[in-house]
């Protein structure tokens, strides 16, 4: 069993606590045990980064001190928190004047930011920490004759120094998906394009420009489902799919709710249910 | 010796009716400048492309490899065939601009663009002297907060690559708004100069940009647009063009981040677009799905500390009155008003009953005598 310190960011509580629940579940099944820091706040979700940028690297260095309190590694299973953590850490672990007045700070709530604790995101952690050949023992359901469109979205590749993968010709999540059972769809056009998450609250008709690439290029290619690790560009092809004049109705879905559909947990537990888009396969 | 097969793009306006793709094949060997100038002196003589220093610095030779944006010259051939498992190379012309021919474009319009942003020093009398036999010093302390945005070689990798240039003709690009960044931390620039830079940035495309951090991704001289474009935003906030969505999602994410440790998606698009019925649907379809509607994010334990160590931040800064206090208070009075206690109270009880995330908040009000 692998411990983990598990960071929820935004995106596994409030509406979406369920979330958690499912993302224990299916990591029970792969033999990861993971640890809810609790205590953790929001990265900031690269917004922050334009009020100030230390604002943003203290936030995280709290973040990352309480994963080394607990003596675990941190997974981060959000693109964007992954980048602006990964980021944050970079600066902390290479600017020394920097980390010491952080820490200096830190001091009032008895946390220190050591270095210690390595960030994961999703798809490294199961391609280096899990391994595939683990996955494909997991699955009870395989995903047979699932056309599966696979989308990475951008914060685990660029900016190169905190990428996850190969940046221009990234693989681990073909594999994840291979291990399912899934029929993957890599080569459609959209596929590198921006889901648009990000400026749907500064500009919106770019987030509705960039789901009509996407979709439009998944629906082309006749895929059943586009699958990605990042729960945001799942927000943007799910809830603001619906925002567009003409939506393709595509289904999607965040990478472990599909995985945990596979490893034979339901419809309703998984999460796929509780989809705006329903994922109609089977 | 090893080879690898190049798809180049070739197209000649005057002649060509389309483009269309020749093969070569080169030896994989030094960078593509290298292979591409294999190809001109022993394979074909009439393939255009763009190149002088060969060394990273005149910013002539970027184009596209299988899509990705690379400079020819910084490029090694073993990494591409790599990357690429041993597939063909398609080699093709930056996107966004004109082809003259084969692999050379027309950079008129990215440079017409920054043009817009006042990519120059406009001298504060003040601090530049006007007798031009006196210096203008300028200590390294200060050079720091534009030292990697001064080694931009306008190559327009940035540009091509931009998510933001794709989907909005207006925007001016990464690399302009990094040029224009640069003269705003400049100690000698006037500030009237300033004022225009972040009003002619807005109405530029400021807010359209979409974080990807591809611009960080292939610029080969480091710059990093993306994060002068935040900074550039902060700038922009502080000087009052507070009206855009884009200012009021981070004034959300300032108060909220502070009083929560969250941000609040419930009341995003009331904040940011004031679309008060947006939060009533969501709570409907919410609760058809039998999923709880946490009005206000779990009060993270260490809140009160947390607070302490943001506005200390925000005071060094200083900042500190960037943080709408009232706005805070609201928040507050929004909790205590949920959960009928106050939210040190919350704080612990919250962390006590925390284990479990479902039906947390129903379990909280039970628990504090809320309704
Ligand atoms: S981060 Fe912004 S400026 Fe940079 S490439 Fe993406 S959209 Fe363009
Ligand atoms: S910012 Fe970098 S990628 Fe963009 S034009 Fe300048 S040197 Fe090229
Ligand atoms: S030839 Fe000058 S940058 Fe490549």
């Amino acid at each position: 069993m692998v411990k983990v310190g598990f960071y929820q960011g935004c995106c596994f509580q409030g509406q979406d606590a369920h979330m958690f629940e499912t993302m224990k579940e299916m990591f029970k099944r792969i033999d990861v045990d993971v640890v809810l820091l609790e205590e953790t706040t929001c990265c900031g979700g690269n917004t922050i980064d334009e009020e100030n940028r230390k604002l943003s690297y203290a936030i995280n260095a709290r973040n990352i001190a309480l994963a080394e309190k607990e003596g675990l590694d941190m997974l981060v299973s959000c693109n964007t928190c992954y980048m602006v953590i990964a980021k944050a850490k970079r600066a902390l672990d290479t600017n020394k004047k920097l980390r010491d007045e952080i820490n200096e700070l830190l001091k009032e709530e008895g946390l220190e930011y050591k270095g210690t604790s390595k960030i994961y995101h999703l798809l490294d952690f199961f391609r280096d920490v899990v391994g595939y050949e683990k996955i494909k023992k997991a699955v009870k359901r395989p995903l047979k004759g699932w056309k599966v469109a696979a989308y990475y979205g951008c914060h685990v590749l660029y900016p190169k120094e905190i990428a996850v993968d190969n940046s221009d010709n990234p693989s681990s999540l073909q594999e994840i998906l291979k291990a399912l059972g899934a029929e993957v769809i890599d080569d459609y056009e959209g596929k590198d394009a921006c889901c648009g998450y990000h400026s749907f609250y500064t500009d919106k008709s770019m987030t509705l420009k960039k789901l009509n690439r996407i979709l439009g290029g998944v629906k082309k290619v006749g895929a059943d489902i586009v699958a990605t690790p990042c729960p945001l560009c799942f927000k943007s092809f799910d809830i603001y799919q619906t925002n567009m004049e003409n939506p393709p109705r595509v289904p999607s879905s965040f990478l472990p709710e599909i995985m945990a559909y596979a490893f034979g947990i339901d419809k309703d537990k998984s999460g796929l249910s509780h989809h705006l888009i329903k994922v109609e396969k089977e | 010796m090893e080879t690898a097969v190049l798809q180049v793009f070739r197209y000649d306006p005057e002649k060509d009716q389309a483009p269309y793709y020749k093969e070569y094949e080169v030896p994989v060997e030094g960078t593509l400048l290298n292979a591409l100038l294999y190809i001109k002196d022993n394979l074909d003589p009439t393939l255009a492309f763009r190149a002088f220093c060969r060394s990273e610095v005149c910013g002539s030779c970027s184009m596209k490899v299988n899509g990705k944006t690379k400079l020819a010259c910084k490029t090694p051939m073993k990494e591409l065939v790599e990357t690429w498992k041993g597939k063909p190379l398609r080699i093709e012309p930056l996107n966004h601009m004109k082809v003259i021919k084969d692999l050379v474009v027309d950079i008129d319009k990215p440079i017409e663009k920054m043009k817009t942003l006042i990519p120059w020093l406009v001298p504060d009398p003040r601090v530049v002297p006007t007798d031009p036999m006196h210096e203008s010093i300028i200590y390294p302390e200060e050079m720091e907060a534009y030292k990697d945005q001064i080694h931009c070689m306008l190559c327009f990798s940035c540009y091509s690559a931009c998510e933001a240039v794709a989907d909005n003709e207006r925007y001016r690009g990464p690399f302009a708004f990094s040029k224009a960044y640069r003269f705003q931390v400049d100690r000698r620039d006037i500030e009237t100069a300033k004022e225009k830079r972040i009003r002619y940035a807005i109405s530029g495309g400021l807010w359209s940009c979409v974080q990807c951090q591809k611009c960080l991704y292939v610029c080969p001289k480091g710059v990093k647009p993306a994060e002068d474009i935040q900074n550039l935003r902060g700038q922009a906030v502080k000087k009052g063009f507070t009206d855009k969505p884009g200012a009021k999602k981070l004034k959300h994410f300032v108060d909220w981040i502070y009083a929560t440790g969250q941000i609040n998606r419930l009341y995003l698009p009331e904040e940011v677009y004031g679309n008060k019925e947006a939060r009533e649907k969501l709570t409907k379809a919410y609760t058809e799905m039998g999923v709880e509607v946490w009005e206000v994010p779990k009060p993270t334990k260490g809140l009160m500390k947390f607070r302490d160590i943001y506005l200390e931040i925000l005071s060094k800064e200083d900042k500190a009155l960037d943080l709408d206090y009232s706005h805070v208070r609201k928040i507050d009075k929004m909790v205590s008003d949920i959960f009928k206690a106050d939210i040190c109270t919350i704080v612990d009880k919250a962390h006590e009953e925390g284990r479990s995330s479902r039906g947390l908040i129903s379990k909280l009000k039970g628990l504090l005598g809320g309704q």
